[in-house]
């Protein structure tokens, strides 16, 4: 579903992604922890080009989206993403953040639109808020809505830039939940996130990137309780 | 100080006359402004260099000389090239507006660089691409910005516009400069069209005010 291979990214000097490889089949779940600056979630974000790539290639569903001829905006449709800063359009409702971009791209009638972004607010649980702005929501109400906002283009791909990271505590579990009901959904996830136990919990994989390169990866059970490495071993106990 | 009530009587009919005069010019020349200014700031912001650079110094002649001077090199050299002989009107319109462009691309510009990246990277990210990003997310909350100091921008030019008055354009100023030159007198037309003047802007500053609580409650 997503094949990365060789994947280099550089600001300038700084190289910042040092030959990455990874598959993620479908249905998987792979969570991507790490401490600051390892480059996850630069890694994340040349998933759909929202960095450009300096090396190597990425294909997601088999397109090659580092080749100039592939229209990256037909591949984004397919892949959602959901940011640390929420990200909603402040001068728009709820419903409209979520109507907006199935309207413009997809072409949806704005009947149609409003239907299905009504089903996804019931499903993340705030079908109540359809009318309010973003300004009026706490954090996780509106990580939910940007959660549902992405999903209304029915993406077969979820990106999550540490989705929690900007949260207050209390509010860390909604929105958790909501992605754990995607995964049961069989959504196929990259979550780059510091929730160890959201990893261990629903994570198929878990990568473990550091200065740049997957230090290790593996199964969660495997890589929390029996990291090989020895820059896991530290990561880890550290964040446990 | 004693005001002569009676030579301001008689003058009244030409500063009204000059009044309109001086809206009609400020009102046609914003809006000329606007829209050069907003092609001028789109140009200026381009990634490429080569396109980028002559909008750059589009902006840094226009903003960094006199406008005095740019209307009389418009009055005296532009218009003639390209009319066959001047007219103060469209003289003072043709300066304005290109004065007020370089002032306006600005104002645009960093509407637009105010607004948060990640708002242009969640519209892209949902598959929108780059000029359906700018026309539904980025523009309608960079416009709200930019009303401030393009109000500012409106007061100046209504003020600005009194230069015109040194190439004989029939607005206000001229008819302030004609009666002194007639009567001899100072405080009468001077402080008739400052009042005048005052008026204008502050009417339009209310306005503005009221249009941007309008804006700030939806």
């Amino acid at each position: 579903m997503i094949e990365v291979k060789n994947l280099k990214k550089s600001f300038g000097q700084n190289e910042v992604l040092k030959n990455i490889n990874v598959t993620v089949k479908p249905q998987e779940v792979v969570v991507v922890i790490g401490p600051s600056g390892s480059g996850k979630s630069t890694f994340l974000r040349c998933l759909n080009l929202l960095e450009p790539i300096t090396g190597g290639h990425v294909w997601i569903e088999g397109s090659d989206i580092t080749d100039k001829n592939t229209n990256i905006n037909e591949i984004r449709t397919e892949v959602g993403m959901v940011f640390q800063q929420f990200n909603l359009f402040p001068h728009k409702s709820v419903i409209e953040n979520i109507m907006l971009a199935p309207m413009k791209v997809r072409k949806v009638s704005a009947d149609k639109a409003r239907e299905k972004g009504l089903e996804l607010l019931r499903k993340v649980g705030l079908a109540e808020k359809s009318d309010a702005y973003p300004d009026s929501l706490s954090g996780g109400q509106k990580q939910r809505v940007a959660i549902a906002r992405a999903l209304a283009m029915e993406p077969k791909i979820m990106l999550f830039d540490e989705p929690t990271s900007a949260l207050d505590p209390e509010m860390v579990g909604e929105v958790l939940e909501v992605m754990k009901q995607l995964a049961r959904e069989g959504m196929t996830m990259v979550v780059v996130t510091h929730e160890m136990g959201f990893a261990r919990e629903v994570g198929d994989r878990v990568l473990f990137m550091d200065g740049g390169v997957i230090v290790e990866e593996g199964l969660p059970k495997e890589l929390f309780e029996n990291p090989k490495e020895e820059r896991t071993k530290a990561f880890l106990s550290k964040v446990l | 100080m004693d005001i002569r009530w009676d030579l301001l009587a008689e003058y009244a009919p030409f500063f009204a006359k000059g009044t309109l005069l001086t809206i009609g010019l400020s009102i046609v020349s914003i809006l000329i402004g606007c829209v050069l200014g907003l092609f001028i700031g789109l140009g200026k912001m381009s990634n490429n260099k080569w396109i980028a650079f002559p909008f750059n110094v589009y902006i840094t002649f226009f903003r960094g000389t006199p406008l005095l001077v740019q209307i009389l090199l418009v009055h005296f050299g532009l218009i003639p090239i390209v009319m066959g002989q001047t007219n103060a009107i469209v003289a003072a319109i043709t300066a304005l507006s290109l004065n007020s462009a370089a002032y306006v691309a600005e104002i645009f510009r960093a509407g637009i660089q105010s607004i948060d990246k990640g708002q242009m990277e969640a519209a892209r990210s949902l598959g929108m691409n780059h000029v359906q990003a700018m026309r539904n997310v980025i523009l309608p909350q960079a416009f709200k910005r930019m009303i401030p100091p393009l109000g500012n921008e409106f007061i100046v030019l209504i003020k600005d516009s009194s230069l015109a008055g040194i190439i004989a354009a029939k607005e206000l100023m001229y008819w302030g400069q004609a009666m002194q030159g007639q009567y001899y007198r100072v405080w009468e037309p001077y402080l008739t069209a400052a009042v005048i003047y005052l008026v204008l802007t502050f009417s339009l500053s209310l306005l503005l005010s009221r249009l941007e609580r309008r804006l700030a409650v939806q």
